[in-house]
């Protein structure tokens, strides 16, 4: 008896095991492979996975589109701003609707605005230095005015990064003064073109989008567009690489490893998208401590890193030297940057001179690395090889991104050296040279480098305040070649991105901000 | 037994209350500041320290120990620093992935590793104890991040019978949420579909999860029952006509098994730690990757919690096993503490 029951329940999981699964009428749905950021709630969190929430679910004034990015109108039709650059009017489309049928109004954006300067959550960084919750008012019921405190020309090009939410969806589920932020971490109160499923949705595991059939941007330009998005972020690179070619995904992140390449690209189900974006590699260097405080010092470093064998050989070729702290792909850039190369001769030059003026090269200098960030390692290690050779000792020290910035708050504790990108967050060189390299961002990640020049100081602040684009082009590359000159940090590269996708996915087009994850323009072909 | 019982737990309470107080000073002592993370990349100095002020990071460090253990000890385990939401509902979410998948794989390492332990003690130094005995020290010495990608690059892409990854397929969708225990849901739900789907999505990181604890099992039970082979009363029941399966599966293995069950429950605690590098590869949503992303971004409050968590899973655990051995061994409960 007891045999035979044991018999019957093997054979029941056996069936259970082996089963097919029965199979659907329904198209698989694109099921997207990157990652999801920690909340859903557009005006508390600023990072490359929340653009993804950004594009999909919600809509901003203004929005970047393909590769160069342009800042084209969305739900504003027209903008203007006075002479002295500090009220900028927007008129808004009319008939735009968010997802539960309501008009977005004036009153919509000024909420909106209001809530992200009140919450002082990462997206309102790019803002509160000249705009308050006040300075944000309806002029109509389709036009909005901000007053800046003083001059800001990059304002327009962060203002992608503001979603429009609904206020009145939101209203219901405001629990003391958190503007709702608890609800809308795990909801959506958007107008985007993809609608959320909040039943299924898991912080980091699991989102399920549904298309909005009435998005004002129509689907005139999209015969089959997507109806149904899973995103399932695989957190292991192997088994996101093994998941696309298996099938389980249609897209993997867009960093792809570049030793994966050849494999994606010659499966027959999947190819590899590539698109160099905006989003340089660089080492930094702590300016304000010996040895860095000395210009020969950093010189020698700077020709001591292998850029050739780093980028063509380590990564294949799959990034584009970048010599300078702006992409090279963006306007700003001076026309005859030369980068700095590596000659170990020149380097033993410099590193003597440095030694001849008194600056000790003798104590072990640490670089910080990501370490859940194989690049960051590998770079750090070359590095530590070629250094070695100039009778410096490197000693790479394992680290984590809020380990490390949180460090950067003061001279005294930012690390000697350490690795990491910049990101695409709006398309405009504040966002690289001008944070980066103005004192006055002291004592933020970016500018960690604790660099100081009064005449770079200068140029910056001019080119934040003009709004004529000739000017601004002028300054930020008058100011690029005092800062490569002056040599503050070693910038290696500027990212291609590579995404892997299965065959099936049509329509996908890159953008920097945002990584190409704007499902509105894709379809799926079976 | 009553008496017992409330004994082992009183003895769990200070060891949690060491736990919440040490996990927090560990905590608080590494770099890492989240509220630069939280103001975000344009944020000037300024606005990081209002931030920092916001949520009581400037505080003194013993005035936020006494904070925290306030919170947890009134049930609160506070909130996300990125999500805003309740820590204890971001982790009752997760928990279940990573109770289920345990468990199975503890039920697993237990009825194989015990049979195999018997088997291999019934044959001492023969052939079938040599294969058992290297099978174990094999579980033991291999890294178990290099197993799963062998097992997914086998079962999953050369054979393509087991699925690579994740606790369901995406087009079956996902059954009413009972419990968060996927076997146990999509039976309410009726749907052996999902059931079968849930259990194949097991089977992989199940097995990867299991083998260490298995080869420990083994390696207990046999000398277990190596030892009470030698006992006396075997001997008599062997005179007294006992079989040899009789004497061995029920007389020998329950005086055997008590060291067993204490390894099983030690067991129970590292398949859980030892699911964090499992849950990452086989994309497992449970407290492993929950933790790993709760470190990678600083989020202290979900850091500590899950380390709570896991210790209050853990001491639970424990006074169910010395309640098991008691069962087993009665002994143990008369015996004077």
């Amino acid at each position: 008896m007891v045999v035979h029951l044991l018999r019957s329940s093997v054979l029941a999981l056996a069936l259970l095991l082996t089963a097919p699964l029965p199979a659907s009428a329904e198209p698989r749905p694109l099921v997207w492979g990157d990652t999801l950021p920690a909340t859903l709630d557009p005006h508390a969190i600023f990072d490359v996975p929340s653009q993804f929430i950004l594009l999909n679910v919600y809509d901003g004034l203004m929005r970047y589109q393909s590769n160069p990015p342009q800042l084209v109108p969305w739900l504003a039709t027209s903008h203007t701003v006075t002479p002295d650059g500090l009220t900028w009017e927007f008129t808004l489309r009319s008939g735009a609707k968010f997802q539960d049928g309501s008009e977005i109004t004036a009153d919509d954006v000024v909420y909106s605005f209001r809530r992200l300067l009140t919450l002082r959550r990462a997206p309102s960084a790019a803002f509160t230095p000249v705009l308050t919750p006040e300075a944000v008012t309806a002029t109509g019921p389709h036009s909005v005015r901000f007053v800046l405190s003083k001059p800001y020309a990059p304002f327009l090009s962060a203002m992608p990064l503001v979603a429009i939410v609904n206020q009145r969806v939101i209203a219901p589920h405001v629990v003391g003064d958190d503007w709702g932020n608890a609800w809308l971490a795990t909801h959506s109160a958007g107008s985007g073109a993809y609608r959320i499923n909040p039943d299924n949705y898991q912080a980091r595991v699991s989102m399920d989008m549904e298309r909005n059939p009435d998005h004002f941007m129509g689907w005139a330009n999209n015969a089959h567009p997507i109806e149904s998005v899973r995103s399932r972020p695989v957190m292991e690179t192997s088994t996101r690489v093994l998941a696309l070619l298996r099938g389980d995904i249609d897209a993997t992140d867009s960093y792809l490893p570049p030793d994966q390449f050849e494999r994606v690209q010659n499966n027959p189900r999947t190819r590899v998208a590539r698109d160099e974006s905006m989003r340089t590699f660089l080492i930094r260097m702590n300016n304000a401590r010996a040895p860095f405080n000395n210009h020969d010092a950093r010189l020698c470093l700077a020709h001591a890193f292998n850029y050739e064998g780093f980028n063509n050989v380590i990564l294949r070729g799959f990034v584009v030297r970048n010599g300078g702290p702006n992409p090279n792909n963006l306007w700003g850039n001076p026309p005859d940057l030369v980068p700095y190369t590596f000659d170990l001769t020149k380097a033993k030059e410099y590193c003597d001179k440095a030694r001849a003026a008194g600056v000790d090269l003798s104590r072990p200098i640490e670089i910080h690395v990501q370490n859940e960030l194989e690049q960051s390692v590998q770079a750090a290690q070359l590095f530590q090889s070629d250094l070695r050779r100039l009778g410096i000792t490197l000693r790479i020290v394992p680290n984590t991104w809020p380990g490390i910035t949180g460090a950067t708050s003061s001279a005294e504790t930012t690390p000697d050296m350490w690795i990491h990108w910049v990101s695409t967050y709006f398309v405009d060189p504040e966002n690289w040279i001008g944070q980066m390299y103005d004192s006055q961002f002291h004592g933020t990640w970016k500018a960690s480098s604790w660099y100081t020049n009064p005449e770079v100081d200068r140029l910056l602040r001019a080119a934040r305040a003009s709004l004529e684009q000739p000017e601004r082009s002028r300054l930020y590359s008058e100011a690029t070649r005092l800062v490569v000159a002056d040599s503050p940090d070693i910038w290696i590269y500027n990212t291609v991105n590579l995404r892997g996708l299965s065959r099936r996915v049509q329509g996908y087009s890159f953008s920097p901000v945002g990584s190409g994850g704007e499902m509105r323009l894709m379809s799926l072909e079976e | 037994m009553l008496l017992y019982i409330l004994r082992r737990i009183a003895l769990a309470l200070p060891a949690l209350f060491g736990l919440i107080v040490l996990t927090f000073v560990l905590s608080r002592v590494v770099p890492g500041d989240p509220a630069g993370t939280l103001a975000g990349d344009a944020a000037t100095p300024a606005q990081i320290a209002d931030i920092r002020a916001r949520y009581g990071l400037d505080r003194p460090l013993l005035e936020q120990a006494l904070v925290h253990v306030h919170q947890v000890v009134s049930g609160d385990l506070g909130n996300s620093l990125f999500s805003g939401r309740p820590v204890s509902e971001e982790i009752m979410q997760r928990l279940p992935a990573t109770l289920e998948l345990t468990f199975v794989a503890l039920v697993f390492a237990t009825a194989i590793g015990v049979s195999l332990g018997l088997v291999a003690a019934l044959d001492h130094n023969g052939p079938i104890d040599h294969v058992v005995r290297i099978v174990s020290v094999g579980g033991l010495a291999i890294a178990s991040f290099w197993l799963a990608i062998m097992l997914q690059l086998q079962f999953s892409m050369q054979w393509d019978i087991l699925p690579l990854r994740g606790r369901l397929d995406v087009a079956l969708g996902m059954p009413h949420r009972v419990t968060g225990f996927l076997l146990v849901d999509t039976l309410l739900a009726g749907r052996l579909d999902m059931f079968g789907d849930a259990l194949r999505h097991m089977v992989l990181p199940a097995i990867t999860l299991a083998l260490p604890g298995l080869a420990t099992i083994t390696r207990f039970t046999r000398s277990g029952v190596l030892e009470a082979l030698q006992k006396d009363y075997v001997l008599y029941a062997r005179a007294a006509g006992y079989g040899r399966f009789r004497l061995a599966a029920i007389y020998v293995l329950r005086n055997a098994v008590t060291v067993t069950v204490t390894q099983i429950g030690l067991l129970f605690g590292a398949l859980i730690s030892g699911a964090v590098a499992i849950e990452a590869v086989f994309d497992w949503p449970g407290l492993g990757t929950y933790a790993v992303q709760a470190i990678l971004s600083a989020d202290y409050k979900a850091l500590l919690a899950v380390t709570l968590v896991v210790g209050v899973v853990y001491a639970i655990v424990n006074v169910l096993v010395d309640v098991a051995q008691a069962l087993i061994d009665p002994r143990i409960a008369q015996q004077p503490r």
